[in-house]
């Protein structure tokens, strides 16, 4: 996959040394109550480089970017642009020195439209645009850089997927010399992570540089120049050389050992239907979302959903587990009807839901992980906290959660350690036992181990004759964990097929609406 | 060439521990300071006028117990401004709904009369007051909860309505709350069963330690209870709230008619501790609004709400008495509350973000 016609481009910075780096962090520490999230890291960025940050959930990756783009201050250290020494204050310091970030937790307005997030920041606010013209441009450039996004919407009604796509294109209006990339393609499809590293290619080619952080070792392999392998928050590796290394030895750089992906799936012999959907569509303002959905999942399989994000399937979830009443139609589970009555029905009727807004829907970033451990549970009157300890406690253990213990609030956890809080709370049962379990984006912004572990689980959890909605915008997870696979476009299932016989071009084609009859 | 000063406002992600302590504190001398600037405007010595406040409201026995008998109506606004506010509904309405509370607390101790012990009578008319300040806040919380309409707008149009609803009953002939053939419309005491006495000549009612003590149990509730829990969801995350099931509507039904309650209690308190009577200078002081700052100033922390009550019922009293006694500028104790709370919610500023100035650098590009 790698793609040499780059190399060219950085290649004479890197080996004379005479040009300074765009942009280096010197002997940076950042120290958190509790946390030595950043202890002395020496990192910089060249002219027309993508240097990548790696490394486990909690390494202090997003730390690093966040002073690099002048969120944090560090607590001692310093950062140079163009070997001149400067003082990033606030983000907006950042943009002058032509610094820009798309952060892991988004930071929109989510009661902004779409035009008016990207624009928000951006440097030529000074002449004035009406809101047609406002939204023209910004959907002209959102086009142009291959992301389209409707300008109109209000960010607080888009999928993570959409939400995503609006950061990334707001990042690059700025344009900035330097891009910092926190996670960007964590829900993208492949095609939009196409799209993105064409825009990249196109930066560096010019020059710029590019700060990039992932979890998705091929994709670190295809568009790194340079890998820096942080680890409790301290550099402890250097890859160099776009092509000169694979994802198993980024895998071992990173988490010590090697690291095997399952890719198992159920025997064909499942059991009762647990999840029953008859004709189900759903309205949203007059909008059709969903139209006609029907299917089954049986207690012991997992049946994934694939689809580019905002083709419904954020809706889908949320009707299975009570939040959104259908237009028509049914949801049963265990042959009881869900619908109507609301969320902690469902789950009494054996659903946990894994939504795919962690931070905000699935857990409330001002409490604890305990209190955020309480939150789909039942409570009593007078909140026994005490009698949740003991198991908030060996969640974190279990789940290696990098956080001061129980009390640790959410919102102040590394991105992949608040999804770990989420999953660990909905694969742990509930109110009663677990039956069926949507998950949507399960392993989103997780690291290698812990995928593994939480692929692990939800295996574990299928063999034990749970039966789980696999809803995710990465198709390699759909395609590779999925005993069934049904393709969502624009509200309709358009493909259907299993698991193991699943073609991804034919995938790929429903998902892009090229192919409407299902095979199955 | 020296390019402009800038200030800029740089949001903190951490807020300092010491910062929500400091900012209350320095709010509270920075308004002095402000008021000491008015008072050498107008004429007036600040120090001697300050000094005069601080041995009538603090240092003195007597004063101290004035200012804690004032505080206990102020502690009642407080924590009902601070229950709703907390889950960012923002009742402004306390005034009015301690007026009602007086309305409500009135009639129960007229209309019960003499029968009753006062083990009864005093918690009847503690109820029914709080019932009517809750009653008051009725449809503002109903329409918020329901249709999402402004509670700011609402509470407070009501407590103008309040106010003539308090004239109204004062003033109207043969109105139930006055004394009847009186040349001077005047409320009528209640009997003596529903008042409670003050300690001493004082004027500091038992009722002071069981609002001192609601606050508590207030702090404990949100901190501790489902229906807290529930609280802190909504404040923090509406959508988080639907998610696990909680109803936001419900729970934005209660705690409205609860802060309404609260207030109400307040009205009532005066009925059995100092006033006695519906009495229409109510309307001038002010009690509800006060609480608004009391609880801004407090950052909604119901126990904290207790010294700033304190605090604030020393400024007042200690400011009344400077109006009787010597040649001052009148209300120099409200004035000092509105300068207050502005201070107060321009410390929060300090508190989110951190401000520096900076020479404004040349565009990047
Ligand atoms: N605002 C904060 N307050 C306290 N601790 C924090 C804060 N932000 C991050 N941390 C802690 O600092 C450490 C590093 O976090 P960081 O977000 O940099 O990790 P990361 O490498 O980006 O991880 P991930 O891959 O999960 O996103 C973690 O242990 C985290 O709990
Ligand atoms: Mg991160």
């Amino acid at each position: 996959m790698t793609n040499t016609s780059h190399e060219v481009a950085k290649g004479p910075h890197h080996e004379s040394g005479a040009a300074p780096s765009a942009l280096s962090a010197h002997s940076i520490v950042k120290r958190f109550p509790g946390v030595l999230a950043n202890d002395s890291v020496d990192f910089d960025v060249l002219p027309g480089e993508v240097h990548t940050l790696l490394g486990e959930n909690g390494a202090g990756k997003s730390t690093l970017a966040a002073m690099l783009c002048g969120l944090y201050q560090p607590d001692s250290g310093y950062i140079t642009r163009n070997g001149e020494r400067i003082a990033l204050s606030s983000p907006r310091a950042g943009l002058q020195h032509g610094i820009a970030m798309v952060h892991q937790h988004f930071r929109l307005v989510e009661r902004f439209t779409v035009a008016e997030n990207v624009i928000l920041g951006s440097r030529d606010l000074s002449f004035r645009l009406n809101r047609s013209e406002l939204e023209n441009r910004v959907s002209a450039v959102a086009e142009s850089y291959g992301l389209p996004i409707e300008p109109g919407a209000t960010v607080g009604d888009l999928s993570v997927g959409q939400r995503q796509r609006v950061e990334i294109v707001k990042a690059l209006y700025q344009g900035a010399e330097i891009l910092l990339l926190d996670e960007p393609t964590a829900v993208l499809v492949p095609a939009e992570v196409e799209k993105l590293f064409e825009n990249v290619h196109a930066m560096t080619q010019a020059g710029k540089s590019i700060v990039f952080i992932s979890h998705k070792l091929g994709e670190v392999v295809e568009i790194s120049d340079r890998v820096t392998v942080l680890r409790n928050g301290r550099v402890t590796g250097h890859v160099s050389g776009r092509g000169t290394t694979d994802t198993k030895e980024l895998a071992r750089l990173m988490v010590g050992r090697d690291i095997e992906l399952t890719t198992q799936r159920a025997s064909h012999a499942t059991g009762h239907e647990v999840l029953q959907i008859r004709d189900l569509s759903l309205n949203v303002g007059g909008v059709s979302v969903l139209s006609d959905i029907s299917f089954n999942v049986h207690a012991g399989e997992m049946v994934g959903i694939a689809g580019v994000a905002g083709n419904g399937q954020r809706e889908l979830a949320d009707t299975i587990a009570g939040l959104l009443s259908p237009t028509s139609g049914s949801v049963a589970i265990t042959g009881s009807m869900s619908t109507d009555r609301g969320p902690i029905h469902a789950r009494e009727l054996g659903l946990a839901y894994v939504p795919e807004d962690r931070l905000g829907m699935g857990l409330v970033p001002s409490m604890s992980i305990l209190d955020n451990l309480l939150l789909t549970r039942d409570r009593h009157i007078v909140v026994d906290r005490a009698s949740v300890q003991p198991e908030a406690v060996r969640l974190i253990d279990q789940f290696e959660i990098k956080a001061n213990g129980p009390e640790h609030i959410a919102r102040k956890l590394s991105g992949g350690n608040a999804q770990k809080v989420l999953l660990a709370r909905e694969l742990s049962g509930g109110r009663s036992a677990t039956k069926l379990l949507v998950v949507c984006s399960p392993t989103r912004g997780l690291d290698v181990g812990a995928i593994e572990t939480v692929r692990a689980l939800l295996d574990d959890a299928r063999s034990a004759g749970q039966a789980i909605l696999l809803i995710s915008e990465d198709l390699d997870e759909v395609m590779s964990l999925s005993d069934r696979i049904l393709v969502l476009y624009r509200g309709s299932i358009v493909h259907e097929t299993p698991g193991e016989s699943a073609q991804l071009a034919t995938v790929g084609a429903a998902m892009a609406g090229l192919s409407t009859e299902g095979n199955a | 060439m020296r390019s402009p000063i800038r200030i800029v406002f740089e949001q903190r992600n951490e807020t300092p521990k010491y910062l929500s302590t400091l900012v209350p504190l320095i709010s509270v001398i920075a308004a002095l300071v402000a008021g000491g600037l008015f008072l050498l405007a107008t004429g007036y010595s600040p120090i001697d006028t300050y000094s005069n406040m601080l041995s009538d409201g603090f240092t003195s026995s007597r004063g101290i117990t004035d200012t804690l008998g004032l505080s206990t109506v102020l502690i009642c606004t407080g924590i009902s401004a601070a229950f709703a506010f907390q889950m960012n509904l923002y009742n402004i309405g306390g005034e009015g709904q301690l007026y009602l509370g007086m309305i409500g607390g009135a009639w129960a101790g007229l209309a019960l009369g003499d029968r009753l012990p006062s083990f009864v009578m005093i918690p009847t008319v503690l109820l029914l007051g709080s019932l009517a300040g809750a009653v008051w806040i009725l449809i503002p919380a109903y329409v918020r909860s329901r249709l999402g309409t402004s509670e700011i707008v609402t509470t407070l149009l009501l407590t103008y309505v309040a106010a003539s609803l308090v004239d109204h009953f004062v003033y109207s002939p043969g109105s139930f709350f006055v004394t009847k053939n009186s040349a001077f419309p005047q409320g009528r005491l209640v009997p003596d069963s529903a008042s409670l006495t003050a300690f001493g000549d004082t004027s500091l009612y038992p009722t002071f330690f069981l609002v001192a003590l609601l606050a508590l149990v207030l702090y404990w509730v949100v901190k501790r209870t489902e229906f807290g829990y529930r609280i802190q969801v909504i404040a923090d995350s509406p959508r988080a709230a639907h998610y696990a099931g909680i109803n936001a509507n419900r729970t934005t039904l209660s705690v409205m008619l609860i802060s309404g309650a609260l207030s109400g209690l307040g009205g009532a308190a005066l009925i059995v501790g100092p006033f006695g009577r519906l009495d229409p200078g109510i309307t001038l002081l002010g009690y509800g609004y006060a609480g608004i700052v009391i609880a801004a100033l407090a950052r909604n922390n119901f126990s904290a709400i207790i010294v700033s009550g304190i605090l604030f019922a020393g400024l007042r009293s200690g400011g009344d008495k400077l109006q009787i006694s010597t040649d001052t500028p009148i209300h120099i104790g409200v004035m000092l509350q509105g300068a207050i709370l502005l201070f107060a919610l321009g410390g929060e500023a300090f508190r989110r973000y951190r401000i520096h100035a900076v020479r404004a650098e040349r565009a990047a590009q």
